[in-house]
């Protein structure tokens, strides 16, 4: 694994301090691996069990809307365009809200509010996503059916150009909903994240900003956030991962309906809910087959969000001149 | 309130040398930390155009006092300032004081470099936007500041790469060409070069030795041989206390109290 170094098999060596560090290095060594290998044989088995499907349908799988089990015909665009829709969604209205509980937390909350805020939003992250779903289901779905989304429709719907997005009858359940659902579940992922995050900035470099006359507004937007962008991102980027993979909550408020509808009022699915929806109705080997080549889509898209998030990284690095 | 009681210290820098103007007033100022007590009464002048250090064992309030010429300590909660502090007469302790405006006429350089994480020219023109220099204006300001803080020769080439990638020293001369950009009218200085090693500080101190001309300046030092070096005027503080204040010179030669001479040849601190 290594070379001996005559420094390695000098008298140093037969320091107990020394082995001892070997035996350290290698131990955590292996527990890399170890990550490295679960990756490998999850990817290989996915992989393995899709195959029938990717070999019956070929590429054609990917851009396929239809999925019926009847004729076995399988495709895996309406989840994959449910699964995207749902998590942007929860990504556009989560975001900002959570940097600005997360600002809100470290700049101007007041000393007494912190921590049973801050304990507020643990707990909020500690609740089962089937309480979550549940609650969306009976709850949160009839309010957005007899409240928000006739005034969607009434309002947005009428606008053109995005009109179409928010056109339809109101179900209640649908994209939006789940959308809605699923930014409220990772909500205080990205503000616990982001309010660790900003603790670190060193009072200093803050002090320093504030020397110079800015405002609160000018500090955070142009001095806090760009200083911890990478971390940021990468938090972001986990609840972004977290979010297209939600499953129970999801599959409760989105309606199961394996079909495109450019209304994001209307009921869609997503890969994971229809995983975990019909995979015990998955008679034929074909349509089991094509149940994990759905799983392999998203972990292919996890791994695409990943690495668009470091090419994200590495543009703002050169931009900024780092 | 009995530790409120005016225990105003003997000497201000009036009674010594009324030559120069004071930019700065500090009338019977205390400070607290939640209940401690951190500064005592403090009386004292800061002469326009002038350098003056603050001397003291650490502890003492010398940044204490620094943070409130700023209101920097406004940021933190439970931390409280009574007295008065007058910058061109108007007192900056009163309610209703524009932060940002007073920001702007008292710039703060920090013990460790504060470069922001933008480009070398972003660091300054930041600021300049902020004030509303006109956009033609901008370069030729980018270019005084750095040139006023002797940076401009080693990074003249290199603008546009990130304040973050240069050494120390340069770092924290960029942050005092940040702050003279804008053109304040006083400049707080807490312990600029603590981290900075020896070539790095000289230019520092050199730099601080023509900022005078445009500028009122205070500094926070632990260093005597650069309080002596740089500033024309020096306060020795102790335990939240003035203990004495006056010409440099006359500080470093001929201290009035024993607890100075103490300080300055070593007993203590």
């Amino acid at each position: 694994m290594s070379v001996v170094t005559e420094f390695e098999a000098g008298p140093r060596a037969a320091n107990p301090a020394a082995r001892s560090d070997r035996v350290f290095g290698t131990l955590t060594f292996a527990a890399a691996v170890v990550v490295l290998l679960t990756l490998l044989g999850v990817f290989v088995s996915l992989a393995m069990g899709a195959w029938p499907a990717f070999q019956h349908f070929g590429a054609s799988f990917l851009v396929t809307a239809k999925w019926n089990p009847v004729t076995d015909r399988f495709g895996a665009l309406a989840p994959l365009y449910g699964t995207v829709v749902t998590s942007v969604i929860a990504m556009l209205i989560a975001v900002p809200v959570g940097l600005g509980i997360a600002i809100f937390l470290t700049e101007t909350c007041p000393r007494i509010l912190r921590r049973p805020l801050g304990i507020a939003i643990e707990l909020l992250a500690g609740i089962p996503s089937i309480i979550y779903g549940i609650w969306g289901l009976f709850v949160f779905a009839p309010f957005m059916q007899s409240v928000v989304q006739p005034a969607l429709i009434d309002t947005l719907g009428q606008v053109p150009l995005i009109g179409t997005l928010f056109s339809g009858a109101p179900y209640g359940i649908g994209m939006l909903t789940a959308g809605l659902i699923l930014a409220i579940m990772v909500l205080p992922f990205i503000a616990s994240l982001a309010r660790d995050i900003f603790l670190t900035v060193p009072d200093m470099l803050r002090e320093s900003a504030y020397g110079l006359g800015m405002t609160r507004w000018e500090v955070n937007r142009h001095i806090v956030i760009p200083h911890v962008r990478t971390a940021l991102v990468g938090g972001i980027m986990l609840s972004l991962g977290r979010a297209l993979g939600e499953t129970m909550a999801v599959t409760f408020v989105i309606g199961n309906a394996h079909r495109i509808s450019a209304s994001i009022l209307q009921p869609g699915t997503t890969i994971s809910a229809a995983i975990a929806n019909e995979f015990t109705e998955a008679t034929t080997p074909l349509y089991t087959a094509s149940l994990i080549a759905l799983g392999l889509v998203l972990f292919i898209l996890t791994f695409i969000v990943l690495a668009a998030a470091q090419f994200l990284l590495r543009r703002m690095k050169q931009k900024s001149g780092v | 309130m009995d530790t409120l009681i005016r225990d105003r210290s003997p000497l201000t820098f009036h009674d010594i040398d009324p030559a120069p103007k004071p930019r700065i007033a500090i009338r019977n100022l205390e400070f607290f930390y939640g209940n401690t007590r951190a500064l005592k009464g403090i009386d004292l002048d800061l002469p326009e155009n002038r350098v003056t250090a603050f001397i003291g064992p650490s502890g003492c309030g010398k940044s204490t006092l620094l943070r409130v010429l700023n209101r920097m300590y406004d940021l933190y909660p439970n931390q409280t300032a009574t007295g008065e502090v007058l910058l061109d007469g108007k007192n900056i302790l009163a309610k209703g004081t524009d932060l940002n405006r007073l920001r702007t006429k008292v710039g703060m350089v920090f013990q460790k470099p504060t470069p922001f994480p933008m480009t070398i020219h972003e660091n300054i023109a930041f600021g300049l936007r902020l004030m509303g220099t006109a956009k033609s204006e901008i370069d030729d300001r980018i270019e005084a500041a750095l040139r006023g803080a002797a940076l401009w020769e080693e990074v003249k080439d290199k603008l546009q790469a990130s304040g973050q990638s240069l050494s120390g020293g340069q770092q924290q001369r960029l942050c005092i060409a940040r702050t003279i950009a804008v053109e304040p009218e006083v400049i707080l200085l807490d312990e600029p070069a603590s981290a900075l090693d020896p070539i790095s500080t000289g230019k520092i101190e050199e730099t601080i030795h023509q900022l005078k001309e445009s500028f009122t300046i205070a500094i926070v030092t632990h260093n005597m041989q650069q309080a002596s070096r740089v500033s024309d005027r020096t306060a020795f503080m102790y335990l939240g206390e003035l203990i004495e204040a006056g010409e440099t010179a006359q500080i470093f030669t001929r201290p009035r109290e024993e607890r100075t001479s103490d300080y300055i040849t070593g007993r203590f601190g």
